[in-house]
């Protein structure tokens, strides 16, 4: 058993040296069908590379929003966690100041702020902008990791003191007050007038709200300037991970006791909403790299019909290496090595292709952080090689069943 | 050279390496079946949403509180300094070639009647609604225009809630508490199904002002606005956005045509649709790829051949004509192999999920085949202008 | 019918240049019977090439039938080949995925000749070959002699002015290598020019002209000698 074994093995480094060889001798053949694999892979790594930025972007969003967080919305929805509760206020009963301040009891809760919010005009003397009011509390500059540029926040004093102060954005504030210090100065929004306390430093976004261009005030005095007595939502960041179910038990009852009996809100917690961001994207990636996955067949129908046009060109040299003692097994496993090298070398290519545009994406739009996950890298050298080696198997088969005698007669 | 005869010296080729052919041919066809398949589901899509919104009729406006912001959505619907109000919608009516116009305020409240209850959408409304809307009243009617200071208890049940509330009775005449206020119900629509996620048959509608008072608020969260066909929409949004400012002192509110909504709509599912197509297509250069590669091969092996057709006389261009031809012969066959694997495969999709919106669109098939063979001519031009340029002389000592 | 004068033909190999023809000059009248004899390497392909205007000389004077073909277009000579030159070849170059007929019409295609016409040359030619019951069979179908008079068929069915044949026996067996010597003297004896490059003595002594080669130059122009 040992002797038969020695003899229907090659060894390996003269295996690959034999394939090299004839891959070395098609050299346009060998580069064409490196491409197509290329293609093929290159397409998964780039197209997964930016659902997963995607994905990245939007839950770094929610994590800049802070962490931790419930958010109660007045009105009640049976469909928790979809994004048409977020934009949607449809009110039964109001959520009001004391509301908020019945939640602050919980030792669950760590901080929280009630949210108003509107539109409204900025001015200072003749300059005027239409800008979007944040009434908030002292709490949400912590929740938000918000950060201050000048002066500071919004005074920790009881919810219901209208205090006339605002804290304003930075893109605001060098847009209103141009190089001059804006704390201390009086501004007008609508009728009323605050005097600014405070610059936000925070760039960028928070969920779709340009942080740069809001202007914060306390929300009792929000709610006076907007006349409206409900709040818009109270966001609430729990003591930690685990608090986040206790928190969200004991907001309920407190609500429910509070407005009679009825549960009138709707409670979105941010793990709630990442979680559907996250199967959102992944479904989505999954799908994309489906769709180019079809290319890497594609890729692979092309390698067995090169191997087959290469397997009825070299029937001489076939012939030859069965006269020479191969064995069916042998010429298999020479054939099948070539497919593997051939989509394997193909995958590398469009591997380093893959994630050279993934970087070029992430250096010409720093926004989304590209990066193709790991599985994706994996599975597209995975699908490359088992699709090359597949078919493979039906050239490489009929190679090996070609007739010696046949094989070197053919050759003129 | 005659066509017939260019077809035939070409497709003779084609069929005497079948194996070849098919495999190459099979290439194209995956891609332009990918492009089939994902674009006839896009343009369902496309079909679908645009057939939701279009059920309100493409002459309509809606006019919400606040201006659009700089970074584009508007937050104002929360409460601005100036809400619409439905004087402001009385005033509204009187415009030129305004059939109707609808406030509207919206809330959820637990509708009880004798038996049973449900937590729904309670829709504040006016007597012009069903003529905005294009609902039909089922049973009973509509609250005619009333008095808006004075409205009465009046309640018009959406299909759905009807048959939650009251089962196959008559509801008609029958008294019924939205948020612990009695009211009469004197009609129900017919239903009008889901329009994009929201389910306007699990609805109750009762006029304006009354939504008003139970949900404690002055404001409208939007005015509705229909106006006559004839009618030129930049007139009437302009009409529109001169009497509101003149009654709030200021421009501070969104005009939003329904034509305008369907324009960015259509060309959002658009742009989509052929962002699929797109990844489709990468199949589709693969494939080309293929085609370029297998007749590079066969130039290779038919050396000898166009040594031949150039000595019994063939100018360059016949040579470049036969394996050119060759090569659209392969991609237009793999073409068709794929629109038939596309179509199929979208018709098994439908058998098989038959909510799945999709669209075989000719359109999408025209164009798929019309890449395929265009992508015939790209990936064989280089190998069939290589065979033209070949020195005779060697070529014929080739073998 | 045939002027070459003061041919050069020189390759370039790597560095260095080979002079395959070399201040070579020939007239060859209409009708004559032709061999072109010497070793390999002496330049009768090279001129027949030349001849058959596949090749273009580096430098001379090349006149065909009263016009200077040196320098014709690439089309123009290719419809010149159509039209007046027929070639025979040792390895009969048959297109294999094509049938005889298909074969021999070959360059009726290529000069856009309809098919109906092309059908009854095409049978008046292939019983002149005697391959009538042969005619929808494939080269791999048919013998060395047969193809190789498929091959002729072909080169005559323009009925051109020349015939061209390089090593048209090389590949024969006796036999069939004269049966298809005697069909191609049979057409010189309608007056087809008739020039047959060969390594045997004695099928080139069959021609009335032998013109021997070797390096590049004519050493032998052995006239019109009777037969």
């Amino acid at each position: 058993m040992m002797v038969t074994k020695s003899h229907a093995r090659m060894r390996l480094n003269d295996t690959l040296s034999l394939t090299y060889g004839a891959l070395r001798g098609a050299p346009t053949r060998t580069g064409l069908m490196l491409l197509a694999m290329a293609i093929g892979v290159a397409a998964v790594v780039v197209l997964t590379s930016l659902g997963e930025g995607a994905r990245r972007y939007i839950s770094d969003e929610f994590t800049s929003l802070g962490t931790n967080l419930l958010i109660v919305l007045p009105g009640r929805s049976e469909t928790s966690g979809d994004m048409a509760t977020l934009l949607m206020s449809d009110t039964t009963r109001d959520l009001t100041l004391d509301d908020a301040r019945a939640l602050m009891r919980s030792r669950y809760i760590r901080r929280l702020s009630p949210i108003n919010v509107g539109s409204s005009q900025l001015s200072w003397r003749e300059r005027s902008r239409d800008i979007s009011v944040f009434g908030a509390t002292h709490d949400l500059l912590a929740i938000h990791h918000w950060k201050m540029a000048q002066g500071r926040f919004l005074p920790l004093v009881e919810m219901d003191r209208a205090t006339p102060v605002c804290v304003i954005g930075a893109r605001l504030s060098s847009e209103l007050f141009g190089n001059r210090p804006p704390v201390g100065e009086w501004v007008r929004l609508g009728e009323r007038r605050f005097r600014v306390i405070g610059v936000l430093a925070t760039k960028g976004r928070t969920v779709g709200i340009d942080v740069e261009e809001i202007v914060v005030i306390p929300v009792a005095s929000a709610q006076a300037l907007f006349n409206e007595a409900s709040l818009f939502r109270i966001i609430i960041e729990a003591r930690d991970r685990d608090a986040i179910r206790h928190a969200s038990a004991f907001i309920k009852t407190t609500l429910r006791k509070r407005h009679q009996g009825e549960e009138d809100i709707t409670l979105i917690t941010q793990d709630a909403v990442l979680a559907t961001f996250d199967k959102i994207f992944q479904s989505l990636t999954f799908t994309v790299a489906g769709i180019a996955a079809i290319s890497l067949a594609v890729a692979g129908i092309l390698v067995m019909n090169v191997m087959l046009v290469s397997v009825s060109q070299r029937t001489a040299e076939i012939g030859l290496l069965k006269a020479l003692g191969a064995s069916q097994r042998q010429i298999v496993t020479l054939f099948l090595w070539e497919a593997a090298m051939l989509s394997f070398a193909g995958a590398c290519i469009g591997l380093l292709i893959g994630l050279g545009g993934s970087w070029l994406i992430g250096y010409l739009f720093p926004a989304i952080t590209m990066g193709a996950p790991l599985w994706a890298v994996v599975a597209a050298v995975g699908v490359a090689l088992l699709t090359g080696l597949l078919f493979g198997v039906m050239p490489a088969r009929r190679a090996a069943r070609l007739n010696p005698v046949l094989a070197l007669v053919h050759h003129r | 050279m005659l066509i017939k005869d260019l077809i035939k010296l070409t497709s003779c080729a084609v069929i005497a390496q079948r194996m070849r052919s098919f495999l190459t041919s099979l290439g194209i066809a995956i891609g332009v079946a990918a492009v089939v398949l994902l674009t006839s589901i896009g343009d369902g899509m496309q079909r679908f949403v645009m057939a939701e919104f279009t059920q309100f009729g493409t002459n309509l406006i809606a006019i919400n509180p606040g201006k659009t912001t700089t970074h584009g959505a508007s937050i104002g619907i929360y409460g601005t300094e100036r809400p619409l109000t439905i004087d402001d919608a009385a005033a509204l009516e009187k415009l030129r070639d305004v059939e109707a116009v609808v406030p509207l305020v919206q809330g959820n409240a637990e509708v009880e009647s004798t038996h049973r209850q449900r937590r729904t959408t309670v829709y504040g409304i006016s007597g012009d609604m069903p003529h905005a809307y294009r609902v039909e009243v089922a049973l009973g009617r509509y609250f005619i225009n009333e008095d808006p200071s004075t409205p009465r208890a009046v309640a018009v049940l959406g299909s759905k809630l009807r048959s939650e509330l009251f089962g196959s009775r008559n509801p008609l005449e029958q008294r019924i508490r939205i948020g612990g206020e009695r009211y009469r119900i004197i009609g129900v629509f017919a239903p009008k199904g889901q329009i994009l996620g929201v389910d306007l048959d699990d609805a109750v509608y009762i006029p304006a002002a009354r939504a008003q008072e139970m949900f404690n608020r002055d404001s409208l969260v939007e005015i509705d606005l229909l106006y006559r066909e004839t009618a030129d929409v930049d007139e009437v949004v302009a009409s529109i956005a001169r009497l509101l400012s003149a009654r709030h002192g200021r421009d501070d509110v969104t005009i939003t045509t329904q034509q305008q909504m369907l324009d960015v709509l259509g060309s959002v599912l658009a742009i989509l649709t052929f962002a699929v197509a797109a990844l489709g297509s990468i199949s589709l250069l693969v494939g080309s790829v293929g085609i370029f590669t297998i007749m590079t091969i066969a130039v290779n092996e038919r050396t000898s051949e166009i040594g031949l057709l150039r000595a019994l006389g063939g100018k360059r261009q016949q040579v470049m004509a036969i394996f050119l031809g060759e090569a659209i012969i392969l991609a237009t066959l793999g073409g068709l192999l794929g629109l038939v694997i596309g179509v199929g495969g979208a018709q098994l999709l439908t058998l098989l999920f038959p909510a799945l919106p999709v669209h075989i669109s000719w359109n999408y098939l025209i164009a798929a085949e019309t890449l395929a063979i265009v992508i015939g001519v790209i990936a064989g031009v280089w190998p069939a202008r290589r065979a033209a340029k070949l020195n005779p002389v060697d070529a014929l000592r080739s073998e | 019918m045939i002027q070459l004068q003061q041919i050069h033909r020189i390759f370039k190999v790597g560095d260095q240049q080979v002079h395959a023809l070399n201040d070579l000059s020939l007239t060859i009248n209409g009708g004559e019977y032709l061999s072109i004899m010497g070793p390999s390497g002496s330049g009768k392909s090279t001129l027949l090439n030349l001849i058959g205007l596949l090749d273009q000389p580096t430098s001379g004077e090349y006149t065909f039938n009263n016009q200077k073909v040196t320098t014709l277009s690439d089309d123009q000579k290719a419809v010149l080949r159509r039209d007046q030159i027929g070639f025979i070849f040792q390895f009969f170059h048959l297109v294999p995925r094509l049938t005889a007929i298909e074969n021999i019409e070959l360059p009726m295609v290529l000069a856009g000749i309809p098919s109906t016409e092309r059908r009854t040359r095409v049978s008046r030619i292939l019983d002149a070959v005697g391959l009538a019951e042969r005619a929808h069979h494939k080269p791999e179908q048919l013998s060395g002699g047969q193809q190789q008079r498929v091959a002729i068929a072909r080169a005559t069915i323009m009925q051109p002015s020349v015939l061209l044949a390089d090593e048209p026996t090389g590949n024969l067996d006796s036999a069939s290598g004269n049966d298809v010597v005697e069909i191609l003297e049979a057409l010189n004896q309608q007056g087809i020019t008739l020039i047959i490059v060969t390594h045997d003595a004695a099928l080139g002594a069959r021609a009335m002209r032998e013109i021997k080669m070797i390096d590049g130059r004519i050493i032998d122009d052995g006239h019109q000698k009777p037969r």
